[in-house]
């Protein structure tokens, strides 16, 4: 009877401890050490796996790589007529900017980092970075990829950073339908999904339409693509629609990020 | 020297899951090597042996992990409590039952993984994609935690016969 209670006590200081850390707990010193600690092995094994892959890819895998050539050529030849029309989109967009007397686009200063590890567990989802404090690296970065977000800085080291990704359950990014301007939050779901979530029912959203950041969360620029959407449910009651998310970002192929170091937010808190 | 060797492994094991495993597909659904680890420890080793190594790589695997800190290191200590306790009444080193043992063992780690999100982050849709990760992670965990236990032993014991090679061989 006395282990049964005791063990229940344990279970029950367990949980509030889980609480308060889950809470209030900011890392500063442990989990640093830790980091660093281990991130420079994650990196020596990633630098060798990488290298040993990279000479399977270039001289074993030639046969794949040929049957690659033929896509590409054939991929090159719709990239070229997509390329005339878009030169001719740039002339007139160039033509329009001028007329309108807009801003020239503030290119913010990024760091390329690489991957050098991945979170154990399916049930979170963060990347370790090669790119720390050193390196300007700060909390609550934005991080990026040509395709898309990526996630954003949530703990620094020296020489190493932790990212968490969007399709975490700790992540949230304020974004809006591109074609629609229907405004919701992308959180995190499962490996390869997100959830747009606050989307009034009422807000146009369909299948294959584009989702980007709205810039209102302060982490992200405006107009970063996230994903695109995979399913809509509008249910009979209720104000918001269930939207569900698939990023651009292959998360499973993840090897280079870029790290954004001065973003807008605080450009524009310096010109106040 | 044993906490050399338990300190070595859980190195290795940390980075293979943490920096091999992820290029490959096949291991997508895998389940968290320091678990059996912590299996073979509270099978074969003595509180004063386990502990320090358990909380050191609970707290190392926290750092590294996305989740509420303290999450691992709860998970470790209670995997090593449950594990002290059946051996209590179950004969544990009988290879018949340490598939199963490892089994429960990844299981209990997944209750409690999903227990916290579910506890912390209310409204989380995770049931279908949580039945299927679980259910391949024990599938694994039932046939390949055996061969990892084995390993632990076997290594434990390779060391051992070489330390006492080298001690014959000064005194």
């Amino acid at each position: 009877m006395v282990m049964i209670i005791g063990v229940i006590v344990l279970i029950a200081v367990n949980i509030i401890l889980l609480s308060v850390s889950n809470r209030y707990y900011q890392s500063y010193g442990p989990g640093r050490i830790a980091i660093s600690l281990i991130a420079p092995f994650q990196e020596a094994v990633s630098r060798s796996i990488r290298f040993v892959k990279d000479i399977w890819v270039h001289y074993f895998f030639l046969v794949e790589t040929a049957k690659e050539n033929d896509i590409y050529k054939k991929a090159l030849s719709h990239a070229v007529e997509k390329d005339n029309l878009h030169k001719e989109l740039k002339l007139s967009n160039n033509r329009l900017r001028s007329l309108l007397n807009f801003q020239k686009t503030i290119t913010d200063e990024v760091i390329s980092a690489e991957v050098i590890g991945k979170d154990s567990s399916p049930w979170f989802n963060t990347i370790m970075i090669d790119k720390g404090k050193h390196d300007g690296v700060k909390k609550g970065a934005a991080v990026v990829i040509p395709e898309g977000i990526v996630g954003q800085v949530a703990e620094v080291s020296t020489n190493y950073s932790k990212i968490l990704l969007i399709i975490d359950h700790n992540s949230a990014v304020d974004a809006l339908v591109q074609r629609t301007r229907a405004r919701g939050i992308i959180k995190g779901a499962s490996s390869d999904r997100c959830l747009f979530k606050y989307v009034l029912r009422k807000k146009g959203v369909a299948v294959g339409d584009t989702v980007v950041s709205s810039g209102l969360d302060g982490v992200f620029l405006k107009g970063l693509p996230v994903g695109r959407v995979s399913g809509v449910i509008r249910p009979n009651s209720g104000i918001f629609q269930e939207v569900s998310v698939t990023p651009y970002v292959d998360f499973e192929k993840l090897e280079e990020v870029l790290v954004v170091l001065n973003p807008k937010k605080d450009k524009f808190q310096s010109e106040q | 020297m044993t906490y050399c060797f338990h300190v070595g492994i859980c190195i290795c094991l940390v980075l293979f899951q943490t920096t091999v495993m992820p290029y490959f597909n096949i291991f997508d659904g895998f389940y968290d090597l320091l678990s059996p680890f912590v299996i073979y420890l509270s099978l074969s080793h003595s509180l004063r042996q386990s502990i320090p190594v358990i909380l050191f790589f609970g707290f190392v695997m926290d750092s590294l992990s996305g989740g509420p800190f303290g999450l691992y290191l709860t998970t470790y200590v209670w995997l090593f409590v449950g594990v002290r306790w059946i051996v209590t009444f179950l004969h544990v080193g009988d290879s018949f039952l340490l598939p199963f043992v490892v089994a429960a063992g990844v299981l209990l780690q997944n209750c409690i993984f999903i227990g916290t999100i579910a506890m912390f982050k209310p409204g989380t849709q995770f049931l279908s994609a949580a039945i299927s990760t679980v259910t391949v992670q024990v599938l694994w965990a039932i046939f390949t935690g055996p061969i990892f236990l084995m390993f632990f032993n076997y290594s434990h014991n390779r060391l051992n016969r070489w330390r006492k090679k080298v001690f014959v061989k000064e005194s």
